[in-house]
């Protein structure tokens, strides 16, 4: 066990971590990020996206004790207004909702680096999230909404 | 689980890569975690070098471009310097996987973990990249058409670590484009893949391919193709390749689907190459 600075969603926590937990593990059980989902456990599906420093990255596959000091974004920190999330919502683009949080990542991390991207750019940075629901045209065009509402985090 | 070390500097990580019992190094981990959730790795100690400083540098060379092992391979996909130098390598890097597995999964890594399938191998082959590698011993570069040596089994030997990768520029005029086909789904590992460069130098063309996915590991070969047009060069490609291919039958297709994706994978490749050169 070892202590790890992590700051979640602007609040600085200390939490203690064996070298083997997984990002996705310490932020679900220890910090209490329970929008951050393991779906496929393999870096395939999206469901456990994090923001770290900006970029989105898998926690099922991410060693905890690696992360240390860095600044996590997880969707249950967004704000109410956020526009990704108000931008989702007036779509519909969900059903059950369990993959959501990390479409929404995804999509804030796809306008912080392109403000304005095409439906083919849309398509190629959602690529590996999995939407068992199947509400991919309506995520794209929350995507779009967002996009048009200028969605900054 | 294997005991994970954090050095500090590169010595650091050498010393623990000459003294420790079966060690691994831990680069971006995507592929290590996988196949540690799997029960498929069985290291004893993993050198994790993201504590390591200066290896994420992109810089440029004389020749070329100089980039460090635990560089993400997103930032390949996002670096102007890397699409402007070698825009073979920008395009390729940015197939593989999805972009959150790009944001952790590093250069080093990717080709360390010697998949016959990789994405990177095919242009870095076409590209010849040289491998930068170090151990407590010194340092030794490899040409990247030297190390993949046989199935998951690369140059690295023990006690050794990849620093760089180090690729030449694109020559002037030349052109290029890399092909992925997977039978499985749009994110799943190629069943063929190919890279092909044509470059115009000292009044002689050459094509050079690298092919992935088609055999135990990565294929390179070089084709004169000094006046061809486009239908004779696509058969020529077709012709080197043909006996490089000796696909391993799995899920994602027989031997004899595979062979024949891989040509139409070839083709595609050299046909979009040619249309590049036209574009510029």
């Amino acid at each position: 066990m070892r202590m790890l600075n992590l700051t979640v969603n602007g609040r600085v926590h200390d939490v203690p971590v064996d070298d083997n937990e997984l990002l996705l593990d310490v932020l679900r059980t220890k910090v209490g990020c329970t929008s951050v989902r393991e779906g496929c456990g393999v870096g395939a599906c999206g469901a456990c996206t994090v923001l770290v420093d900006g970029r989105s990255v898998s926690s099922c596959l991410a060693l905890a004790v690696r992360h240390d000091g860095a600044e996590i974004v997880t969707a249950d920190g967004l704000p109410g207004d956020d526009a990704v999330v108000e931008a989702f919502v007036e779509c519909g683009a969900m059903q059950c909702g369990y993959c959501i949080p990390g479409f929404v990542l995804m999509t804030h991390e796809l306008l912080a680096e392109n403000p304005q991207p095409d439906a083919e750019q849309i398509a190629a940075h959602l690529e590996g999230n999995i939407c068992r629901c199947g509400t991919y045209p309506e995520i794209c065009a929350a995507v779009t909404s967002a996009a048009a509402r200028g969605a900054r985090l | 689980m294997p005991v994970l070390h954090q050095p500090r500097d590169l010595d650091e990580a050498c010393t623990l890569l000459a003294e420790l019992d079966d060690p691994m190094v831990y680069g971006g981990g995507t592929a290590i975690q996988i196949l540690l959730k799997q029960g498929l790795l069985f290291a004893e100690n993993l050198v994790d070098l993201s504590f390591v400083p200066g290896l994420t540098a992109i810089e440029a060379t004389a020749t070329g471009i100089r980039v460090g092992a635990m560089t993400p391979l997103r930032r390949m996909e996002t670096d102007a310097q890397v699409a402007g130098v070698v825009p073979l390598a920008a395009a390729t890097y940015g197939h593989v996987a999805n972009p959150r597995v790009r944001n952790t999964a590093s250069v080093g890594g990717n080709i360390a973990h010697g998949d016959y399938r990789l994405d990177p191998p095919t242009a870095l082959l076409a590209l010849d990249a040289q491998v930068e590698l170090r151990s407590a011993h010194g340092q030794r570069r490899v040409p990247v058409r030297d190390f993949f040596v046989d199935f998951q089994l690369t140059a690295v030997e023990h006690g050794e670590l990849i620093t760089a990768i180090e690729i030449p520029a694109q020559p002037a005029g030349s052109a290029s484009s890399y092909v992925k086909l997977s039978s499985l789904g749009e994110n799943d590992w190629p069943s063929a893949s190919a890279a092909a460069l044509l470059v115009t130098e000292a009044g002689r063309r050459t094509l050079r391919l690298g092919i992935g996915a088609l055999a135990p590991i990565p294929q390179f070969v070089s084709v004169d193709v000094s006046g061809h047009d486009l239908e004779t060069t696509v058969e020529a490609a077709k012709a080197a390749a043909d006996p490089l291919i000796d696909p391993i039958p799995d899920v994602r297709g027989s031997v004899t689907y595979k062979r024949r994706l891989g040509l139409v994978a070839v083709e595609d490749a050299v046909r979009r190459a040619w249309k590049d050169q036209d574009d510029d």
